[in-house]
């Protein structure tokens, strides 16, 4: 009988020649709808150019053919953010991670497809179609978990070495666990938003998705620099702070929260499963488990379907077709007919799931609604940074050490917990879906993306009895979520490697 | 002469013309692009200002004219209506606030390092060319405090006596207009950086003798001062055109907002041109009264004396009557007229039983009503929202006291400082401040120092009464004398060629009884006349030039001019031995003058020398 490291093995070299044979596919049809466009073949001159003009080293990336979530806007392709209102969109100047990417002597490869501006779990509501899983269920392809679902499932079948994305409320963390790849969102402010079209600006962050830990780390340490140009990035003297000094040196052995709240009705018995054997094969190796709880983690999901679009109906209020973008054909405003300005152009340029949530921001900001929505989920996102606060070993580096409100008891490295509750339903299970229903995907995810925490998720290899009980086509993993302090990125990435180097 | 650089009645929103066609007032229309350019807290208002543009001294007389009027109505006809106004006056009281905004004096905008756009260059800068990614809403782009911008706005806030706070917050305004590509505007709604500020006015300001009550001064409570970003600027080109120009978009602002202190229109006009002389005295606003960057907002209300109104209350200041917004006013007169109009419409409404709306309302200039904009139900939601890419502003108090030790003398000061140390009556000393920015007070300054240097020790040992006395007489040539001729000349105090030192010798000069009166006025004028200053001539080469020194005749040459005016004019000698008619003995001195060399007589010496020798004549 093979040993479950040899199977896994074996696993992996299915994923991989279905991949390649894949990408072959791809190459020439694009039948998962991963990619939205590749950049102009003079591309990869013209970085080449820029890396010249700024004598950088060969590079960390020096080779890698990195894609790009298609709402970071680079010169050479257009971005669109899968949106009809961005429709040929051209930006005049590269993202600071695309400029950053290129010094390291990356390439870009592609551009991936995505939620409309990010808004979605499932990547089905782009202007250019819905993104497929490469799993399949009774011939139905499965979500490859969204919002950055083109980048997850580029990395998932080889079109890329990796992949930048965009998360959020989970929008790397939950494509990276439906597809089986690795997925990073970092600390917010650590990776530059400039060039990155917001979506909702306090929790907006760069992420990576990569087949491992270490190349997720290899092209995060690329980017983690201060940049002038985003006021949210964290200047150097904030950077000194952060980091995992406060562990006594030598210590090896991980202090690990298991966190009550998260054990719901919901989670799927596979889930649950998959959760048990990583939190047992981290006891094993000798580090200590600890039950935690974090109160807030219900109302934290409310708070973010509140704030999210809130500061979407702002950011979005550009998208008047004046100066760039799609445009209706006729005269966008008719004072006789009483129309709105610019009705016509955002009602046309807009998709469904992205007009619910301006509605929604635009209500909840409203002047009677405000108090008993926005300022509370305000509240609520508060309490969540305080349950992390509380119960991590290491303060806030962000918080006077007097406003810490920690209890003494040690407090843990890291919390894991599931990525997503369940295994990704299949595009049809999505469709049937109330919005609120796929909204649900993502209570794991949020807590971190409004405390603004370091989290990745890691696939974890479902069992043979496991998948003996599932078709071929479905997925092999799920994705387990480690999340840390704030500012304790490279804790969480080791924790992630640590397990990932355990698994069978 | 430049026509387009008269003075135009201060607060007004004239801007250097870019647009091509003769645009249309954009208000008020009753159409729903009216509703969003009026629920817009900030409009250009362009095309407006440039036909409001009263030359300020034509302003001034005709506020003169209207005074006269007024008072002499009093007196004739109009007591019957007069005293029925007073009646309405004595039983409802008027209460106004008022929202100023104007542009800061800045080097970039506020979010941007785009370079702000220059106020007071003549010539046209090219539309959109001064827009950084941000300021035009590029996707992925975020706004970057500069915070060099805080400067101007803090020495507004200490002039106007606000405390500064330690920590404000930057908020977005959301509406959707052409001329805010964001979709929002960034402003301080929750968390300004300046409060709590009090404006004292006097008589000498225009306050009224009621609303100051028998008191000295009025104090008027300011509620707030916030930075927020400016809009584009709007051409409308046709009926369905408009060209939009980004230059302006994203400019810094500060917005003041005073508490509904103020009891009448002239008070309300009074608070407007103090803030704008102490902006314009601590250098926080780059406009002058030229291409004024100020526009003001009111909110009126009236209840009867003595009651608690609707029981409304606006800003903590409660029992007052339901007030309406009046928006966009763009100069003084508008201001006051606005409010009376808005006074009187609604005492009107009330007398007849009618009930108050709490709506937004304009006026254009010369209407004698306000017009309805909108009322509560088309109110737009601004949905204020804390802007999450910028940081909190936090201000040191370090900052803030060092600028305060260094702000420049506010107006208040200057006009007591030309009454004792300059000598000036408190009207002049009104009028420097008011004429020209100000600018003549620098003017004068420069004037009298040069004077009293130059006569040096030969004005004796009592500096004090020296500079009195030279002041007096220096701004005198420079208020009347230089004053007329910019008035017959239709020139522009910009435009005019006079120096300051060309004003100081000749006010040596005449001190020293070294030219007359009438040549020193030739002289003004031969100087007024050149076209420019960088022609040489001086005050000094042309009195030489013109051999028009006072060169003292003798008394015998005084006689002998005197006597051939006596001998060939026999008749006008009897009309004074005569009939008595002392008052021709002038007529003789003006032929002295006129006969003698330029500026050799004086006209007293030839008056007693004329006098002593009629009086030797024997009448035949």
């Amino acid at each position: 009988m093979l040993s479950a490291r040899v199977c896994r093995r074996n696993a992996g070299r299915r994923l991989v020649g279905y991949a390649n044979y894949s990408v072959a596919v791809e190459r020439r049809s694009n039948t998962l709808n991963a990619i939205v466009n590749l950049p102009n073949t003079t591309s990869g001159t013209s970085a080449k150019e820029e890396l010249n003009g700024q004598a950088t080293s060969p590079g960390a990336l020096a080779g890698k053919s990195i894609a790009l979530k298609d709402n970071i806007v680079t010169k050479d392709s257009p971005t669109t953010a899968a949106s009809k209102v961005l429709s040929g969109y051209e930006s005049p100047f590269d993202a600071t991670v695309v400029k950053l990417l290129r010094q390291h002597g990356a390439s870009i490869s592609s551009k991936t497809n995505l939620d409309e501006f990010g808004m979605g779990s499932h990547s089905q509501s782009s202007n250019t179609g819905p993104v497929f899983s490469p799993f399949s269920r009774n011939g139905t392809p499965l979500s490859p978990g969204g919002s950055s679902g083109g980048s997850a499932v580029a990395v998932a079948t080889g079109q890329c070495w990796a992949a930048l994305g965009t998360d959020t409320g989970g929008s790397v963390r939950l494509p990276a666990a439906y597809t089986g790849v690795v997925g990073f969102k970092p600390s917010y402010g650590l990776l530059s938003r400039w060039g990155v079209i917001q979506y909702a600006n306090s929790l907006d962050t760069v992420g990576v998705l990569a087949q491992s830990v270490k190349d997720a780390r290899q092209v995060f340490r690329s980017l983690n620099v201060f940049d002038a140009q985003d006021p949210t990035s964290l200047p150097a003297s904030v950077r000194q702070r952060l980091g995992p000094r406060r562990r006594e040196p030598g210590r090896k052995r991980l202090r690990i929260g298991v966190p009550v709240e998260y054990n719901i009705d919901e989670l799927s018995s596979t889930v649950r499963a998959a959760y048990v054997r990583t939190l047992d094969a981290l006891q094993v190796a000798g580090h200590t488990l600890h039950p935690i709880s974090l109160p807030s983690t219900r109302r934290a999901l409310s708070a973010y379907y509140v704030l999210a679009p809130a500061e979407a109906s702002s950011n979005l209020a550009k998208y008047d077709g004046i100066r760039y973008g799609y445009r209706t054909a006729g005269p966008d405003a008719s004072p006789k007919r009483n129309s709105p300005l610019y009705a016509q152009t955002r009602g046309e340029g807009f998709g469904d799931e992205v007009k619910r949530r301006i509605l929604l921001g635009a209500y909840t900001l409203s002047s009677e609604a405000i108090d008993n929505y926005f300022i509370q989920a305000q509240k609520v996102r508060r309490l969540v940074q305080q349950d992390f606060d509380r119960v991590f070993a290491q303060s806030n580096p962000l918080l006077d050490a007097s406003l810490s409100t920690r209890s003494g008891d040690g407090g843990v490295d890291i919390i894991i917990t599931p990525t997503a509750p369940t295994l990704p339903p299949t595009v049809d299970e999505v469709k049937r879906q109330s919005p609120v229903e796929s909204y649900m995907n993502d209570v794991f995810t949020v807590p971190a993306s409004l405390a603004g925490l370091p989290a990745v998720s890691l696939p974890a290899p479902l069992s043979e009895q496991e998948r003996s009980s599932m078709e071929e086509s479905d997925v092999t993993s799920v994705g387990m979520q480690f999340i840390g302090q704030f500012g304790d990125d490279e804790t969480v990435l080791e924790a992630a490697e640590l397990v990932e180097q355990l698994q069978p | 002469m430049s026509v387009s650089r008269l003075r135009y009645a201060p607060l007004h929103l004239s801007r250097p013309s870019t647009g091509h066609l003769p645009a249309t007032p954009r208000y008020p229309r009753a159409c729903i692009v009216a509703k969003w350019l009026q629920s817009r807290n900030l409009t250009t208002g362009h095309h407006l200002a440039r036909e409001e543009a009263i030359p300020l001294r034509k302003h001034l007389k005709d506020e003169a004219k209207r005074k006269k009027t007024e008072s002499k109505a009093l007196g004739g006809s109009g007591v019957a209506k007069n005293q029925k106004i007073d009646a309405r006056l004595k039983k409802w009281e008027l209460t106004v606030g008022i929202e100023i905004h104007a542009e800061l004096n800045t080097a970039c905008k506020l979010f941007s390092n785009a370079p702000a756009e220059a106020r007071g260059v003549q010539h046209a800068i090219t539309p959109n060319s001064r827009v950084a990614l941000f300021d035009a809403a590029i996707p992925g782009t975020q706004p970057a405090f500069q915070v060099a911008t805080l400067l101007p706005a803090l020495r507004a806030a200490i002039a106007l006596g606000c405390e500064v706070q330690r920590t404000s917050y930057w908020d977005r305004k959301h509406y959707f207009h052409w001329d805010q590509p964001n979709g929002y505007q960034i402003t301080q709604y929750y968390r300004p950086f300046a409060k709590d500020g009090l404006l004292v006015l006097r008589a000498s300001d225009g306050v009224p003798a009621s609303d100051l009550n028998g008191a000295e001064t009025l104090a008027i409570g300011i509620k707030q001062i916030q930075m927020e970003q400016d809009t584009a600027k709007t051409t409308n080109l046709g009926s369905s055109m408009y060209h939009i120009d980004l230059n302006r978009a994203g400019m810094p602002l500060v917005e003041i907002i005073t508490l509904p202190h103020i009891h009448s229109p002239q008070t309300a006009a009074a608070v407007v041109r103090k803030i704008q002389s102490i902006l314009k005295a601590v250098d926080a606003c780059v406009t002058g009264l030229e291409l004024g960057g100020l526009r003001a907002d009111v909110n009126v209300s009236v209840r009867q004396r003595g009651t608690d109104g609707t029981r409304a209350s606006y800003s903590g200041v409660g029992g007052l009557g339901q007030r309406t917004e009046i928006k966009n006013l763009s100069s003084f007169k508008a201001v006051e007229d606005a409010i009376i109009a808005e006074r009187d419409r609604q005492i009107d409404l009330l007398e007849g039983g009618g009930v108050i709306a709490g709506e937004t309302r304009g006026w254009t200039l010369g209407a004698t009503e306000t017009t309805r904009l909108r009322g509560k139900e088309g109110e737009v939601d601004y949905r204020y929202m804390p802007d999450a890419d910028l940081h909190p502003l936090v201000i040191g108090k370090d900052l803030v006291e060092h600028l305060r030790q260094r702000l420049p003398a506010l107006p208040g000061e200057v006009e007591a400082e030309l009454e004792q140390s300059y000598g000036l009556t408190q009207k002049d000393a009104k009028t420097f401040l008011d004429l020209d920015d100000g600018d003549r007070v620098d003017y004068l300054e420069a004037a009298v120092a040069h004077t009293l240097s130059k006569l040096g020790k030969s004005l004796g040992s009592n500096e004090y009464e020296n500079q009195r006395k030279v002041g007096k007489l220096a701004g005198n040539w420079i208020l009347h004398e230089l004053g007329g001729l910019l008035a017959t000349q239709q020139r522009s105090w910009a435009d005019m060629a006079v120096t300051s030192q060309d004003i100081g010798d000749i006010v040596a000069l005449l001190h020293e009884k070294q030219i007359t009166m009438r040549v020193a006025k030739q002289i003004l004028a031969d100087l007024f006349e050149r076209e420019s200053i960088t022609e040489t001539s001086t005050v000094e080469q042309l009195v030489n030039a013109g051999n028009l020194r006072l060169r003292p005749l003798t008394e015998h040459e005084y006689e002998e001019l005197a006597q051939g005016i006596i001998d060939d004019s026999p008749d006008m000698v009897k009309a004074v031995k005569g009939k008595g008619q002392k008052g021709k003995i002038m007529w003789f001195v003006g032929q002295m003058v006129r006969r003698g060399e330029e500026g050799t007589v004086e006209p007293e010496k030839a008056k007693k020398v004329v006098e002593r020798l009629i009086g030797s004549v024997e009448v035949s």
